[in-house]
């Protein structure tokens, strides 16, 4: 701990760059880039989010200067209570919208299963095409966000190849996952295959940024739905959030340890 | 501060241990909330051209919906995140025929769903640390292209799900 009034003083120049970030990020405000296949829509989150670590102290040695490790501590406890504002203004869109969130109810709690999707899509790449080892099977049972991560570290511990896997897709979907979040949505509604409910209900993956990035994203492509697409993604994110931890513990862990050992029969060991 | 049971020191600092709300200090973090609130109104007056006054109201329902849900992530003797435990207050005083309903879900209609989401953008930039840049470098090309996979896939599977259970229900 540095002095009381370094801390203090830390924390200040904090506040002021986020505030200035910020003003700067809306300014510029929502961009679209028309592309062959749809739209790709670029949101002030994501300036906000690149703009944070180009003034970051581990990039940006100037900025060591005013921020301290303790202010970059507090920034990162920032990041859970300034997302608390964001989440609550998202509960408040469910419910007005209560009667057609219940009659979707089937198709939102059982999309919460359709989340497995990552292993069908993810674990044959790292395991058939990139040749990956058991970090595959950290890498590819979730998405890896805080809980799923904790989980991992719980099982297995980080500084193992599961971990490593974990920890990787971890970091790079903090790095990238607002991008990806925000241009994928968009650009699979102008697929026109599917119900834009179906695609607002999918934004609840259990991250803050992730769901702002996506129902920011479908929102800019069908503004007049609106309404419908913040509450379904509400109402789904929160369902992520209650069943997440247990469907990764009891369903998805478990499936790619299995699926993994089917795979490579040869390494089979059986999990600590 | 970190979880005892994680081995690997460049681990200290990623964000791991959700029981840790169980401990959370609901006095400081309402200091800092407000710090959050005060950001997030000039975000939506730069963003949407409201005036924080205008704003102000939406701002102090969604506040106090906040600490709510932090004393309750505090003090429910069972475990649920307070990002839940805010949501469901947010959702229960929208209902419509709950008292004060259509006075707040009319109050924060002034306030910006995306423009709220910035300032935690902005703080999570800012947080990074070097052992996360360092663990991303590190993982390599194959951890990214393994990323998007995850990431694609895990909106794709529900994605499908959803509209196939969407069209059945019709």
């Amino acid at each position: 701990m540095t002095g009381k009034t370094g801390a203090a003083s830390g924390a200040l120049y904090l506040h002021i760059l986020v505030l200035a970030i910020v003003i700067v990020s809306e300014l510029i405000g929502i961009q679209r880039l028309p592309i062959g296949i749809g739209t790709v829509i670029f949101l002030p989150i994501l300036y906000a989010f690149a703009l944070g670590i180009v003034f970051n102290p581990a990039i940006f040695k100037a900025s060591a200067k005013f921020l301290s490790r303790d202010a970059v501590k507090l920034s990162g406890a920032m990041i859970t209570v300034a997302i608390m504002p964001f989440i609550a203004k998202f509960g408040t869109t469910v419910g007005p919208q209560i009667s057609k969130i219940i009659e979707a109810g089937p198709a939102l709690v059982l999309q919460e299963l359709g989340n497995l999707g990552t292993i069908i899509v993810a674990f044959p790449v790292a395991v058939f095409l990139l040749k990956m080892g058991r970090e595959a099977v950290g890498a590819t049972y979730s998405i890896d966000r805080e809980p799923n991560l904790a989980l991992i570290a719980d099982k297995y511990g980080l500084n193992s190849p599961e971990g490593a896997g974990a920890m990787g897709v971890y970091a790079t979907g903090t790095l990238i996952g607002t991008f990806v979040f925000a241009i994928m949505p968009p650009i699979i509604h102008g697929l026109g295959i599917f119900d834009v409910r179906a695609l607002a209900m999918s934004c609840g993956v259990g991250s803050g940024s992730m769901l702002a990035a996506c129902t920011g994203g479908l929102v800019a492509a069908v503004p007049d739905q609106k309404d419908i697409i913040l509450a379904l993604a509400a109402a789904s994110n929160i369902l992520t959030y209650a069943t997440g931890l247990y469907v990764g513990m009891f369903v998805a862990l478990p499936l790619t340890e299995w699926l993994y050992n089917k795979a490579r029969p040869s390494e089979r060991r059986t999990a600590a | 501060m970190t979880n005892q049971n994680t081995s690997a020191n460049y681990a200290d600092d990623l964000p791991l241990n959700p029981e840790d709300e169980r401990k959370l200090d609901v006095v400081g973090h309402a200091g800092l909330l407000l710090i959050a609130c005060a950001i997030g109104l000039v975000a939506n007056w730069v963003g949407t051209g409201t005036s924080p006054l205008t704003a102000l109201p939406g701002m102090a329902a969604l506040y106090v919906a906040c600490i709510i849900g932090l004393a309750l992530a505090r003090f429910v003797p069972f475990y649920l995140p307070s990002v839940a435990w805010v949501s469901l207050i947010a959702i229960l005083i929208t209902i419509p025929g709950v008292p004060g309903a259509a006075w707040v879900s009319e109050k924060v209609e002034h306030l910006n769903f995306l423009a709220l989401a910035t300032p935690a953008l902005a703080y999570g930039g800012l947080a990074l640390t070097a052992s996360e840049f360092a663990i991303a470098r590190r993982s390599g090309w194959k951890i990214v292209i393994v990323a998007i996979c995850v990431m694609v896939g895990t909106y794709m599977g529900s994605v499908v799900v959803a509209d196939l259970f969407l069209r059945l229900g019709q």
